[in-house]
């Protein structure tokens, strides 16, 4: 990809590329607790059946994946492997942050041992409310992301800045 | 890679320093040392595990937990009765209405109420609707783990009809909050009972489903024949409960056996032991007791008394001093609370006994000699959720 | 409800159980014959609970007792009380008004105790078909006990969770790394006097939707909570 590199890539080209991609997500599934189960119904049921929206479910491993959703309560002590985890996947790669717990530390908002919110560890693109969000809730989620995606500057991606999507 | 926070920085700069504690691990261990986890392959949560291995041959597992740990007990001392219930709730997150009972019969003993009886048997239909949901999702789990994927897959569908009915009345899939002191928040809808009982007849067919695609499998059955056996007394010694201890041969069942006010007493069930103690025993014992739920579910519609759902409480509840310990049978064994009140609003300490944790505490003893695989048969048997180890 | 008491055995049984247990009181009396003078209290809720109190030396051999002649060889849980009253307040005080002088007088539960720290675990038979809930008090200055692993093996966890959150020593256990929480942590979670620090930075705010309260026993019986 030459053309993305030198900063020259046509726009008819950038919007292939993006619909491209935002049709084809691999979801590396992070199940930390209650809203794994919904997820896991969103992924793996027959009733949500989250391939219709282009997303593949269930990746071998994180360095397969385009997006991580993590679900559940982000603890301190989980907090290294699931760094760790992020750092693994390759680039453009995208968080779904699902369930109150990992939005902000939601029922445990007083712990001692939970962290509150998975935005303090890794980069958030879409939170999903909820205790826990029902699997529609969470397709939605990745219909925003998809529709994110497509509006992506794949050149100003490349460059590894923050971006700053509308 | 985009920029990242100072706190984000700080969390890389952690995981390395967890990486070389893991390798100084495995340099100075005999053996080799294999680690599996956090990040479990199925939904039920982190656990790790490390074990150490000669060849193929266990020599040594240890689980390490503490992933999963958001501090119930000091959580509940801070919070009032009423708000305890919606923090329990997420214990077991597969059968969360179960998680309320005991808490809440608990603190029903120390302010001497009882609640009526509809809201009895309400709460012992709501009680087996979610050990059903609970275990239907072990059925497929099992098999997953065994390697058989599409058995999940069914699992999930059929467990919509039952995630459905506990909607239909509590407004919530996952964590109701629904039982309150004194009885209930709410009535059944209009047109549940029938609903229901159409699901019940779903669910009885999913178990001969399951029947037929994994109880019989020949590759499931010299998976988990013989693999992982707890005898009895290793059992107790433990502390196992529920389906785990049953499957060791032992006849107790709390539901049956300690009455704790609930309608189980009206009903005509079986409690399902098994001799051998291994991973299949487990399996067989658990997937019975879905069909027992369903008949449980079933009568208890037939002879639903009429009344109020509700008792004499006062609007703003506070337990008088005392100490009570209330347990029941939950879907993954036996649940228990020690409520210790001052007079408060709030709990004054809460020790909550759930039965995951005792029944992984077995795990090192029961992997010594076997070989990799069968750790994940006889974790996937054992049967926990994280939130019900960690708390 | 009865209040809380710390009288002896015959005491307690007769002046707060007029029915009687006589199940529950077997055990107690098993106890009174093995332990002798090391069993400090008791208490029994008639058909419902019983709990003992024994003294430190005789925990291992009260463990023994209570598997062995009291037939309870099904292991519950392990865990400890702290009661000290929080010196935090309680969850329901306003967080804009000035916190009271925290309560320091140490109020302990059934079966007595004499001390801040107290651990207690529990056991069922299955053949008498009820739990026995043992106590034991912890001395402030020295926080240890034996460990209960030759009585059961199912303990281990529990006294490194006992450990990590009351920090309570555990003498013969020779493991108790912490189960719960990484290794940096500092403190023992479930002592009285650890602050939940997000509390203190951002107090509860839902003080402000509770009705005001109704006069203490008087108001509790005109007032409904169902419709």
């Amino acid at each position: 990809m030459g053309l993305v590199e030198s900063g020259k890539l046509p726009k008819p080209l950038t919007s292939l590329l993006n619909t491209s991609r935002k049709y084809s997500i691999w979801i590396f599934q992070w199940g930390l607790a209650c809203c794994a189960i919904e997820m896991g119904a969103a992924l793996g049921s027959p009733r949500y059946d989250v391939m219709r929206l282009g997303v593949i479910p269930l990746p071998a491993s994180p360095r397969q994946a385009d997006l991580v959703c993590f679900s559940g309560t982000v603890t301190d002590k989980m907090v290294p492997a699931i760094r760790r985890l992020y750092d693994q996947m390759p680039d453009p790669k995208y968080v779904i942050s699902m369930g109150s717990c990992a939005n902000c530390g939601g029922p445990y908002w007083d712990s001692y041992s939970v962290t509150k919110g998975v935005d303090q560890v890794v980069p958030v693109d879409v939170y999903v409310p909820g205790c826990p969000p029902r699997p529609e809730a969470l397709l939605e989620g990745i219909v925003l992301l998809q529709q994110r995606i497509g509006k992506e500057d794949m050149v100003e991606r490349w460059k590894g800045e923050p971006l700053v999507v509308s | 890679m985009t920029a990242v926070s100072d706190r984000q920085k700080l969390a890389y700069v952690n995981s390395q320093a967890a990486d070389g504690r893991v390798n100084l691990e495995f340099e100075t261990q005999e053996g080799m040392t294999l680690n599996m986890g956090p990040q479990h392959p199925a939904t039920h949560g982190t656990l790790r595990i490390i074990v150490k291995l000669d060849g193929e041959s266990v020599i040594a597992a240890e689980p390490v937990m503490g992933y999963m740990h958001r501090g119930y007990e000091k959580l509940t001392e801070v919070r009032t009765y009423p708000q305890v219930t919606t923090l329990v709730n997420r214990i077991d997150w597969l059968g969360s209405f179960a998680n309320e009972v005991p808490f809440i019969l608990a603190a029903e003993k120390l302010m001497e109420v009882e609640a009526p009886p509809r809201a009895q048997w309400i709460r012992t239909i709501l009680f087996e609707l979610s050990r059903i949901a609970n275990i239907s999702l072990f059925v497929g789990d099992m098999a997953l783990h065994i390697g058989a994927m599409t058995a999940a897959f069914y699992a999930f569908r059929d467990r919509e009809f039952v995630l459905n009915q506990i909607e239909a009345v509590t407004g919530g899939r996952f964590h109701p909050n629904f039982d309150r002191i004194g009885g209930l928040k709410d009535d059944l809808p209009k047109g549940w009972i029938a609903d229901t009982k159409a699901a019940m007849e779903k669910i009885r067919d999913f178990c001969d489903e399951m029947d037929d695609l994994v109880t019989g499998n020949e590759i499931f059955q010299a998976r988990t024949r013989g693999v992982g056996v707890i005898p009895a007394d290793v059992a107790q010694q433990f502390g196992l409960s529920g389906a785990n201890l049953r499957s060791s041969g032992v006849d107790w069942d709390l539901r049956r056996d300690q009455p704790v006010g609930l309608a189980w007493d009206q009903a005509d069930w079986k409690v399902w032991t098994h001799p051998d103690g291994d991973s299949f025993a487990r399996f067989w014992v658990r997937i019975q007791e879905v069909r027992e739920s369903t008949k449980i579910v079933d009568q208890l519609l037939d002879g639903l008394p009429a009344g109020p759902i509700m008792a004499k409480v006062p609007r703003i509840i506070k337990v008088p001093e005392g100490e009570a310990w209330v347990a029941t049978e939950n879907p993954l064994g036996e649940m228990g609370y020690y409520v210790v009140s001052k007079g408060d609003l709030g709990p004054f300490r809460v020790k909550i006994r759930t039965a995951s944790f005792n029944n992984v505490s077995v795990v090192p003893w029961v992997c010594r000699g076997v070989y990799v695989p069968d750790v994940v048969t006889i974790l996937a048997s054992l049967y926990f959720i994280l939130g019900d180890i960690d708390r | 409800m009865s209040h809380l008491s710390s009288a002896d055995v015959d005491e307690t049984t007769e002046a707060e159980a007029p029915a009687t247990d006589e199940a529950r009181e077997e055990i107690v009396a098993i106890f009174t014959e093995e332990l002798g003078d090391a069993l400090l209290g008791s208490h029994i809720r008639p058909g419902d609970d019983v709990w003992l109190r024994v003294s430190r030396d005789a925990w291992r051999t009260a463990g023994i007792v209570l598997r062995d002649r009291a037939g309870c060889r099904a292991f519950e849980f392990l865990s400890a009380i702290d009661w000290l009253p929080s010196p935090f307040g309680k969850s329901e005080d306003s967080p804009t008004d000035e916190r009271p002088e925290p309560d320091t007088e140490i109020v302990t539960g059934y079966a007595g105790g004499d001390t801040r720290f107290q651990v207690f675990a529990r056991a069922l038979s299955y053949h008498r078909k009820l739990g026995v809930t043992l106590k034991v008090d912890l001395p402030d200055d020295d926080l240890s006990i034996e460990t209960w692993l030759p009585v059961f093996a199912g303990v281990n966890w529990h006294e490194r969770e006992t450990h990590e959150m009351f920090g309570i020593d555990f003498v013969g256990h020779g493991h108790l790394a912490p189960i719960y929480l990484p290794g940096e942590f500092e403190g023992h979670p479930l002592r009285k006097d650890f602050p939940l620090l997000a509390r203190i930075v951002k107090p509860w705010p839902g003080i402000v939707d509770v009705e005001p309260m109704p006069e203490a026993e008087g108001g509790a019986d005109d007032e409904e909570a169902s419709e």
